[in-house]
């Protein structure tokens, strides 16, 4: 007990000060204030956890600073959007997304594949940027004549913002369906597939270490789901939209949540597998790649979605109103379904103070059980701490490498998705976000999972904290001063908690001393 | 004297050139020199604008490269090294009615200070913490810069603007000698940087890059070793940061941004971090593409830098200095071969 206190009185004495503050904090304001306040911090806390629980696992695991995380973390909210507002461009989208991804599922054939070509020691450099470059201008020729039905960034009446404002209102703007008229369906079909085949092909041959796989139809599990996704994609397009245009809201959030997870899941699978593998041996360059990453997520996000901002339609679980609304307890809530609720005398909304955090606390826990109960858990918190001895045990370090990654990202899309009802989409959310999320991690400990949940609840409730001071003001002691801090002092606040943690703390609050 | 000639003659090409490049722009247009001299209207003038842009981008993507392509240290801090100068030139000439000498002197103590601010931080944080203590202070610079308190000096978040330029070298009315005031800055502090680098002092800062705690073993104390380049950055960061106010009408707080350290890092990345005249080819390379990408594709421009900088990280980590000069060993190896064979 003496020798923990002796190792730990900087952090101990940091936690009393902020604990100290936080008393302080609450002494200022009314108790319905103090508790919007508090609920509110743990929102945004618990947001911001999403990203950098993800962000901490990869960098802890695979030592990949990915800056491009909250750009991932607003492409899950855009997914999440169009499932709900536009399910119609979704099922279209699936059918040739699920065949670009096919390629890459078949990963393990192309080895055995390889082994069997046999040629000059040019030729064979050459063949893969052959192989890619006819796999790019098979898929710059098909994509773009792909009929999916869209929105209209440049015509207002057809905007996304349109779509949101009309959907938030409970109508729908009618749509046209795309029909196939440039290319045919089993052309553009079999065009797609094979072109991912090739380029996924391609890719894999830059791998030049010898492995012996042993097909199995374990090896071919996922790209037949990939294929029965494209061809129901195609195949009952009609029904697939109808079904989602019928589904409640609650439905359709809740599908919009799943789509969006999984596809973060995908693309951070992808993108490990192509973008971040071929670097670990530089890894400052990892770090601009992301950076570059990023810079392009957000350009295809304002290509797509355009730069205006808008929020997608609460589902009407938590969206409900009239007479009975206010709901004064849990019980009068679940049967009006109110979208605000009276707690202690103050009215809290539902979704953003009560629902995300409870989202964020059973994310905390399952991904702790993963952490400290599972096998896969086990060789990640082994891998953080030494990959290559994990690898010498023989774990294939690489593909634990992909699915953590794949897992952050699934996270981090899984925040944003979550984030579009209460804190709305735009280009910059991803920014300022990951901002957020690099000063919780530095605050919590960078690789430290708890420090993770336990920096971003401290800057939600810091910003949250500034914010309703902002509004009430704060009385200096033996002055007759009232000190209303700034917008611009929320971020600063934060920033310069960060900095002066890591002076006292270089690993943070709960960081490992290297 | 004859060797010396030699061995640099692919600067001393390129000094002359970029001496001679207003004259000849304006002779590929039909104005004569004399022309030029008195800053006729023209496509030289314009010319001369972009080349100012981009001395001034090498300077400051030089200050970025001493201290993360030499010492190694990643600061994503780094635009305010810039935008420190910057504001405080606009402030100093606008608000204080300071001369030029009195504000190059003021810059000096403030870019001592914030060196020795981001040196406050270096001997308690490493790597990736130092990037983001580093990215910290830069932010609460920026934030600072955007806010309406300080908007009086600053202009808040619409950036500085109305900076009175003394008239001997407003690059409005006396483009050319600005021109040349901005290309003796750039090849000084080419110079002091190539003589710092090959200096004892760089030599260390090279060997911390390297493998710190093996330069410590030898006995130096490396704490004063990035220091020194911390504060040579941060002189020249200003420096930069000075020219840019002097030649641009408007100041935007976007200098004090990530973005702007990130185009350092572009910079670096394209012209071969570690290689000083990388950062010049960078620059050019930069500021032309950005200009024209921006001319004939619009909004999506970044879009293709960021693309752009996806490609040299994957395949060309070296830049373009930094491969040439991997190459140029093949090629030199590759003609003795065949000097050999032949006799």
């Amino acid at each position: 007990m003496n020798s923990f206190l002796r190792k730990n009185i900087v952090m101990l004495v940091t936690v009393l000060v902020m604990a100290v503050f936080l008393t302080a904090a609450a002494q200022g304001m009314e108790k319905k204030d103090f508790v919007i306040t508090l609920l509110r911090g743990l929102a945004v806390g618990s947001i911001t956890f999403l990203v950098a629980s993800g962000f901490s696992l990869i960098f802890g695991l695979l030592d990949v600073l990915n800056l491009a995380h909250g750009t991932l973390f607003m492409i899950g909210a855009y997914m999440g959007w169009t499932v709900v507002v536009r399910p119609d461009t979704f099922v279209d989208l699936l059918t040739p997304l699920a065949l670009i991804v096919s390629g890459f599922a078949l990963g393990d054939v192309y080895p055995l594949l390889a082994s069997r070509i046999r040629l000059g020691l040019s030729l064979r450099r050459l063949l893969p940027w052959a192989l890619i470059l006819v796999s790019i201008l098979l898929f710059g020729f098909i994509l773009p004549r792909y009929p999916i039905a869209i929105w209209d960034v440049e015509n207002y009446a057809q905007s996304p913002v349109t779509f949101s404002f009309m959907a938030d209102s409970g109508a729908r703007l009618p749509v046209m369906p795309a029909a196939f008229t440039e290319v045919t369906m089993p052309s553009a079909f079999i065009g797609l597939l094979l072109a991912s085949v090739i380029g996924a092909f391609g890719i894999s041959l830059f791998d030049s270490s010898p492995r012996t796989v042993r097909l199995s139809w374990k090896n071919f599990v996922s790209i037949a789901i990939a294929l029965i996704v494209a061809i129901a994609g195609v195949a009952f397009n009609d029904n697939l939209t109808a079904f989602l245009y019928g589904l409640s809201s609650n439905w359709l959030f809740f599908v919009a949540v799943l789509v969006a997870t999984l596809s973060g899941v995908a693309l951070g699978g992808v993108m490990e597998a192509t973008l971040i593998r071929p670097l670990y041996s530089r890894p400052i360059y990892q770090l601009m790649l992301t950076l570059g990453m990023s810079a392009i997520g957000i350009e295809m996000v304002r290509a797509i979605w355009g730069r205006p901002e808008f929020v997608m339609p609460k589902p009407a679980f938590f969206n409900g109103g009239g007479e009975a609304c206010p709901a004064t307890n849990f019980a009068d809530w679940w049967a009006n379904n109110c979208s605000t609720i009276l707690i202690l005398d103050g009215r809290v909304r539902v979704y953003n103070e009560i629902f995300i955090p409870i989202v964020g606390l059973v994310v905390l826990i399952s991904i702790w059980i993963l952490l400290q109960r599972t096998r896969l858990g086990m060789i990640i918190r082994a891998g953080v701490q030494d990959s290559q001895m994990v690898e010498a045990l023989g774990i294939n370090v690489r593909r634990v490498f992909t699915m953590v990654f794949a897992l952050g990202v699934g996270l981090a899309s899984l925040g944003g998705v979550l984030a579009a009802p209460s804190m709305g989409l735009s280009n910059l959310m991803g920014e300022s976000l990951l901002l957020n999320a690099l000063i919780a991690l530095a605050i919590g400990g960078l690789t430290s999972y708890p420090g993770a949940a336990l920096g971003s609840v401290i800057v939600g409730m810091i910003q949250q904290f500034i914010i309703k001071y902002g509004q009430i003001g704060i009385a200096i002691p033996f002055t007759e001063i009232i000190f209303k801090p700034t917008p611009p002092l929320v971020p600063a606040s934060t920033v310069m908690l960060m900095v002066i943690i890591l002076l006292l703390l270089p690993n943070g609050l709960l960081g490992k001393k290297e | 004297m004859k060797n010396f000639f030699i061995s640099h003659r692919g600067s001393l090409l390129t000094l002359l050139g970029l001496i001679l490049l207003p004259f000849l722009v304006g002779l590929l247009n039909g104005a004569s020199p004399a022309d030029v001299f008195v800053n006729g209207n023209g496509q030289s003038k314009f010319i001369q604008g972009l080349a100012i842009e981009i001395f001034i981008l090498t300077i400051y993507a030089l200050s970025f490269d001493v201290i993360f392509g030499i010492t190694g240290l990643l600061s994503f801090g780094h635009s305010m090294f810039f935008a420190v100068g910057a504001y405080l030139t606009g402030i100093a000439i606008k608000s204080f009615g300071l001369s030029l000498p009195a504000t190059l002197g003021w810059l000096v103590v403030a870019s001592v200070v914030q060196a020795l601010l981001f040196g406050l931080v270096l001997p308690r944080v490493k790597g990736i913490t130092f990037a983001l203590v580093t990215l910290g202070l830069g932010s609460v610079f920026h934030i600072l810069v955007m806010s309406s308190e300080f908007g009086e000096y600053t202009g808040a978040d619409v950036g500085l603007q109305g900076v009175i330029v003394p008239a001997f070298i407003s690059p409005a009315t006396e483009r050319l000698r600005f021109y040349f005031v901005a290309l003796t800055v750039m090849v000084l502090i080419y110079l002091l940087y190539q003589r710092f680098v090959n200096s004892p002092t760089g030599r260390v800062c090279v060997a911390i890059r390297e493998n710190e705690g093996r330069a410590q073993m030898l006995g130096y104390n490396t704490f004063y070793f990035k220091l020194s380049a911390l504060l040579l950055s941060s002189l020249t960061a200003a420096l930069a940061g000075f020219l840019h106010t002097l030649y641009q009408p408007i100041v935007s707080p976007n200098t004090a941004g990530l973005g702007y350290t990130v185009t350092a890092l572009l910079i670096l990345l394209i012209g071969g971090v570690g290689t000083l005249n990388g950062a010049f080819v960078g620059a050019i390379v930069f500021r032309l593409l950005d200009y024209g990408l921006r001319r004939y594709i619009g909004e999506s421009a970044s879009f293709i830098n960021g693309a752009i900088y996806v490609l040299f990280v994957l395949f060309i980590p070296y830049g373009i200095v930094g491969t040439w000069r991997l190459k140029s060993l093949q090629i030199k190896q590759g003609w003795e071969r065949l000097l050999k064979m032949f006799g």
